[in-house]
């Protein structure tokens, strides 16, 4: 089949969440089809600045096109529409407007689907809330497959979703919890496949990456973008809070440390126990995961969790927010954690994953069991073709009716 | 526990959290709320609330529909700028957005974010005046029965 993957930003050092997740189904997809990535030259989430160069190229297996973005976000203007959509108190052309405010502003992405979305099978979307999903995927409705990647946030509430929601020919969720969050304004008959993301077995970290950076045991690790929207400013209060309350008497030479690893989008307070990390490698990445006594999850929203899945596949524990029902969701399903409210819970539920190791290992060992069942590339791609052929048999009977 | 016995989440998740309840009562209890020392109170107490701060959608409320005019009351965040000058308005905007506001964002944003929190803070506010309220209209209910 051809296929056109539509994605806000692209490209292997970008960090985001449904930006990696374009990249590595794309790349897989690459395997058995002729994939064309189609997205813009932003490279920042926040401003959404011109950075890569517009036109055609290649990366590894897939071809990308990108377009220029005209103009970059205004976060004062972004603010005050979100305030009024998010409150209810908008118009149908203000919830509009808040599309083309959050960005990437990219009309030539709009008119390459107007001349070429018939030049390929299929186009898939990835995440609702951008320009180019929201105002492409009406453009190639007969052809596109929706990756709404939604999250319980204020804007999956707007009217204008109802009847975009009802346009694609597939769906592909990440959770059962976004499927719910979606499917009660999706047409009955609307093929659709959880899939998650797919994953490789891990190899066995290098430790002494971490020996190299002088981290030692015992430490909890939170990884990805510091940032208040990611509940780190809470984390932060709360781990502050566990460690004034919870001196190691044991070992009070060996305190409890957290460890970020991620670009930061805020404050971070200088404290001995805190260890900022940055952007880190991969094999620095897989050492951290794979040593840490917890892996923490503070985010309120989520459509996926990727980093959770690679703690237990790594076969590490998870401490999440539960607040976020994605995230209790996943730890529910896979026993591969615990989950907290509040600052108690919290601290409750971290006492429980370090006074019992043993338990632990086994919550740790028992979200790897759920990756090998749920999440391995075989079991994904097979969900994709068989959404893929579940399209292809309503496209050809809706042509030829019996 | 054998290794072969799979360790559920649930169970485990329902002692912590009955643990953490536990521990905040008591402690509630030494620092001068006696009436927390029944567990069932203090128990219907926390669910009550817990259901108003998290259990339900906050723009659903009754008293906000019962205020007069909903934008007197509810606190806005956002600056909003503009100009009752047709001639000169363009300009004072320009100025305003352009000059005045980068100069003063730090103050705006601090005032902004505290205005958020405040808002946040008055509609779960709201909700638990509702759940209470709710409460005694089905006490009164069941009491004006059993009169009867």
């Amino acid at each position: 089949m051809k296929l056109a993957c539509v994605v806000h930003r692209f490209g292997a050092d970008i960090a985001g969440g449904s930006e990696g997740h374009c990249r590595l189904i794309a790349e897989h997809l690459a395997a058995s089809h002729d994939v064309t990535i189609v997205t813009t030259t932003a490279h920042d989430h926040v401003t959404w600045a011109n950075h890569y160069s517009a036109g055609e190229s290649r990366i590894g297996s897939v071809a990308v096109v990108r377009f220029p973005v005209e103009r970059q976000r205004d976060l004062l203007r972004f603010r005050e529409i979100s305030d009024r959509v998010f409150s209810d108190r908008a118009s149908a052309s203000e919830e509009e407007q808040w599309f083309r405010e959050n960005g990437p502003f990219a009309p030539a992405l709009l008119d390459y689907l107007k001349q070429h979305a018939r030049e390929f099978d299929l186009v898939l979307f990835w995440s609702y809330r951008y320009y180019g999903a929201y105002f492409g995927l009406p453009i190639a409705a007969d052809r596109a497959v929706l990756l709404p990647t939604a999250e319980e946030d204020p804007l999956i509430h707007v009217d204008a979703l109802t009847r975009y929601f009802a346009l694609p020919r597939g769906y592909l969720f990440l959770t059962p919890e976004e499927e719910a969050l979606v499917a009660d304004r999706t047409p009955r008959n609307t093929p659709r496949q959880v899939i998650g993301c797919g994953l490789d077995p891990a190899q066995p970290a290098d430790r002494s990456k971490l020996t190299a950076l002088g981290i030692a045991d015992p430490y909890i690790l939170y990884l990805g973008r510091i940032d208040p929207n990611k509940g780190c400013d809470r984390l932060l209060r709360y781990f502050l809070r566990y460690s004034e309350n919870r001196a190691n008497p044991a070992n009070p030479a060996n305190p409890l440390n957290l460890v970020l690893a991620g670009p930061e989008n805020m404050p971070i307070p200088e404290h001995p126990l805190i260890r900022r990390l940055g952007f880190v490698d991969g094999a620095t990445r897989d050492a951290l995961l794979a040593n840490a006594r917890v892996l923490v999850m503070p985010s309120p929203y989520e459509s996926l969790s990727m980093v959770l899945l690679e703690a237990w596949n790594h076969g590490t524990a998870a401490l999440v927010n539960a607040r976020c029902a994605v995230l209790k969701g996943q730890v529910l399903r896979a026993d591969g954690g615990l989950y907290y409210q509040s600052a108690m819970e919290f601290a409750g539920a971290l006492d429980y994953l370090l006074d019992n190791r043993e338990a632990a290992a086994q919550l740790g060992a028992q979200g790897r069991a759920y990756v090998d069942r749920e999440y391995r590339w075989p079991t994904v791609m097979a969900k994709i073709e068989t959404l893929f052929a579940e399209i292809t048999r309503q496209y050809r009977s809706a042509r030829n009716p019996a | 526990m054998s290794a072969s016995e799979p360790l559920r989440v649930g169970p485990l998740m329902k002692q912590i959290e009955s643990d953490v309840r536990s521990q905040i009562r008591r402690r509630l209890v030494k620092h001068g709320m006696p009436a927390y020392e029944d567990e069932q109170i203090f128990e219907r107490v926390r669910a009550l609330l817990q259901h108003a701060a998290d259990g339900r959608d906050l723009d659903v409320l009754l008293l906000p529909e019962l205020l007069d005019d909903d934008v007197e009351w509810e606190l806005d965040p956002n600056l909003t700028l503009s100009s009752h000058r047709p001639a000169t308005g363009g300009a004072i905007l320009f100025a305003k957005r352009k000059i005045l506001l980068p100069l003063t964002r730090w103050l705006f944003e601090y005032s902004q974010s505290n205005f958020r929190r405040q808002q946040r803070l008055n509609q779960i506010l709201l909700a638990c005046i509702e759940e209470l309220a709710v409460e005694n209209a089905r006490l009164r209910k069941d009491v004006d029965a059993l009169q009867k």
